[in-house]
């Protein structure tokens, strides 16, 4: 997949870049205003990151410049203004989704994940991973074609795992994915251990191999190798 | 006190005691005037007499009058001393029909001497005060009914007119108690005349404008420290997903992460607070639609449930329906931030109730046996020792309760701490 990462905080742009780069995957940035539109105006990308404030200009210009001309691709807006206005314009103006800094990388890249599934695979609900298949659309899981019940966040972590899979996801963006922002009550992430593990043996027990290590105490790693 | 009723008091106990020592200064000088005009009379009788003696010798004949008595008694030459005194008047026939039981009244008298020939006499003229004495009366009489009148229109006066004085200042205080520092509404200039008020009141609009202002610069500050804050820990989150994924971590190094993550999310969590609250403040999130509570509470307790497993608590819940037309994002907040509180505050095995009926919702949670103070309990950044919050988690509730046009009560009993959202 292609990805255009707008975004003139270094430090932040670096990160993405190095987080969404591996094989098979073509990272582009740009740190401004006129960088972004010359690389939006003649390549074609799977999912364009775009911050609000861009020196130069705004992003909101970018994103209306995209749509004006019927590009296709997605765009996923990451912004310091959580304001309702500017989300709701972004979404207004056709932006695939919004994402408000700070966020974890792989709540970042589980949001690409689902805007180039959306985009590419329309029609196909079907997400296959080895001897996994996750139907989309009926939210099910098959190992093997024999049906595995989840739960709604059993499901949601293992498509989060998916979505970052070879990546070791930390605890917290891991809690803040499934529980939201109100889950601030846990400086211990004790019961994430204990869904993870009901996670694993469900899988498991379908004939599953067993993708998700835990890594270092901080966090987990869904990986096939 | 109030001030008027304290005006009051104040002009009616010195308008008596003026009004007394003035009446008895004038019954004094009156009394005084009176009498010296009755000593002259008497005056005139005695030369009359001492003529009469020295012209005839012999002492003058005494007729019965209706104001005059006069008599004389031998004594011993040289005993008798001139002198004025108040003495009894026997009454004269015609007018013994007043006060009929008293044969005497109240009069002046005159003790002289006359001497005929070589005999000595003591002469008493007396004459009947009793006319002046009416006269007195009278006059005592008229100063107290005007004393009361004084009074009377003093009261009348005070009570109608002065409250109508101080009205703009009823008025201004009125606009004072509705001042809130987080409206756009201006204190209004007050109808008046009256310097001290018209000065009043300039001097509450600009102090109104002034706190306003300075309400609005640290607003502003607050906004955009938090909004510059954002960035940095955005890069400092991002560096450490990227961290993370270099290999090998030993024991330690794991641990100083895992602390790092933490410390990272309270300060995100911390931020995100604090622009929300100001968002709050500033009406910036009022993206009204229809919602159903119900479905809201039941989709968070589904969203809870793991967290409520973990700590072994126990919840219960009887939800009527209840819909309203209000921010789903505002509400969301207000509600997660309840139900985290009856979370982190209760002990493992302890117990939740979710109470919402159609003027009110409730969230009871057992937990400490011991009330929280509640002056305090809704200001930033007050926390118990104990918590893992950030101080701010009431205080946002509050301010969406207010904006929301809610009230958001605390109370405790039979060791369940409530926290009631009255709609």
């Amino acid at each position: 997949m292609k990805i255009l990462i707008i975004e003139d905080e270094q430090g932040l742009r670096e990160s993405i870049e190095e987080y969404f780069t591996e094989a098979g995957n073509v990272c582009e940035t740009a740190a401004s205003y006129t960088e972004a539109m010359a690389k939006v105006n003649v390549y074609r990308y799977d999912c364009i990151l775009l911050d609000i404030t861009l020196p130069g200009g705004t992003g909101i210009e970018i994103l209306k410049n995209v749509k004006q001309n019927n590009y296709p691709d997605g765009v996923l807006i990451i912004s310091a203004k959580n304001s309702l206005d500017d989300r709701l314009e972004g979404l207004d103006l056709g932006a695939d989704d919004y994402l408000v800094k700070p966020f974890h990388l792989s709540e970042l890249r589980a949001r690409v994940m689902a805007i180039i599934r959306r985009k590419s695979f329309s029609g196909n609900n079907l997400l296959l991973f080895n001897e996994l298949t996750i139907d989309l659309l009926a939210k099910s899981v098959k190992v093997n074609n024999q049906p595995v019940k989840l739960t709604r966040k059993e499901y949601a972590l293992l498509l989060y795992f998916i979505a970052n899979k070879g990546k070791v996801v930390s605890k917290n963006a891991i809690a803040e994915h499934l529980w939201g922002d109100g889950i601030d009550m846990a400086n211990n992430f004790d019961f994430i251990y204990s869904h993870i593990k009901n996670l694993r043996k469900k899988l498991m027990e379908a004939g599953s191999h067993d993708y998700i290590q835990a890594a270092y105490g901080m966090g987990y790693k869904f990986t096939d190798q | 006190m109030k001030l008027l009723a304290r005006y009051n008091r104040v002009t009616l106990v010195t308008t008596i005691i003026v009004m007394l020592i003035t009446g008895i200064i004038y019954y004094q000088a009156i009394s005084l005037i009176l009498t010296r005009q009755v000593d002259k009379d008497l005056i005139v009788e005695e030369n009359e007499i001492l003529d009469y003696a020295k012209l005839n010798h012999q002492l003058p004949q005494v007729f019965e009058s209706n104001d005059q008595q006069i008599s004389f008694q031998e004594v011993k030459p040289g005993s008798v001393q001139r002198e004025f005194i108040n003495t009894l008047y026997k009454k004269s026939e015609e007018r013994k029909h007043r006060r009929r039981h008293e044969e005497y009244e109240s009069g002046r008298g005159l003790v002289t001497s006359v001497s005929v020939g070589d005999k000595y006499y003591r002469v008493l003229i007396a004459e009947s005060t009793v006319e002046t004495e009416d006269l007195i009366k009278i006059i005592f009489g008229i100063t107290i009914a005007v004393i009361l009148l004084l009074l009377l229109t003093l009261f009348i006066t005070n009570r109608l007119i002065v409250s109508r004085l101080w009205q703009p200042f009823y008025n201004l205080l009125k606009e004072l108690r509705l001042f809130n520092v987080v409206d756009n509404k201006d204190i209004p200039q007050i109808d008046t005349t009256i310097e001290e008020f018209k000065e009043l009141n300039q001097a509450m609009t600009s102090m109104s404008s002034r706190v306003k202002s300075d309400y609005k610069d640290l607003k502003t500050f607050t906004e955009n420290a938090s909004h510059e804050l954002l960035t940095p820990i955005a890069v400092i989150n991002s560096k450490l997903d990227t961290l993370l994924q270099t290999d090998n971590f030993n024991l330690q190094q794991s641990k100083l992460l895992n602390d790092l993550y933490t410390a990272v999310s309270r300060l995100t969590r911390l931020n995100q607070s604090l622009l929300l609250l100001v968002k709050i403040e500033n009406h910036l999130l009022e993206d009204n639609q229809l919602i159903n509570l119900r479905s809201v509470i039941e989709e968070l307790i589904i969203q809870f449930e793991e967290i409520f497993q973990d700590k072994g608590l126990k919840i219960s819940s009887e939800l009527a329906d209840k819909v309203f037309n209000t921010s789903p994002y505002l509400i969301d907040v207000l509600l997660n931030n309840l139900l985290s509180n009856a979370i982190r505050h209760n002990y493992p095995g302890g117990e939740i109730r979710i109470t919402l009926v159609n003027e009110k919702l409730s969230i009871q949670n057992t937990g400490d046996n011991t009330p929280l103070q509640n002056e305090n309990l809704f200001k930033r950044f007050h926390k118990s020792s104990s918590s893992e919050g950030n101080g701010l988690g009431l205080t946002i509730s509050r301010q969406i309760c207010d904006n929301l046009g809610y009230t958001l009560e605390y109370d405790f009993s039979n060791g369940l701490h409530t926290f009631t959202v009255l709609f």
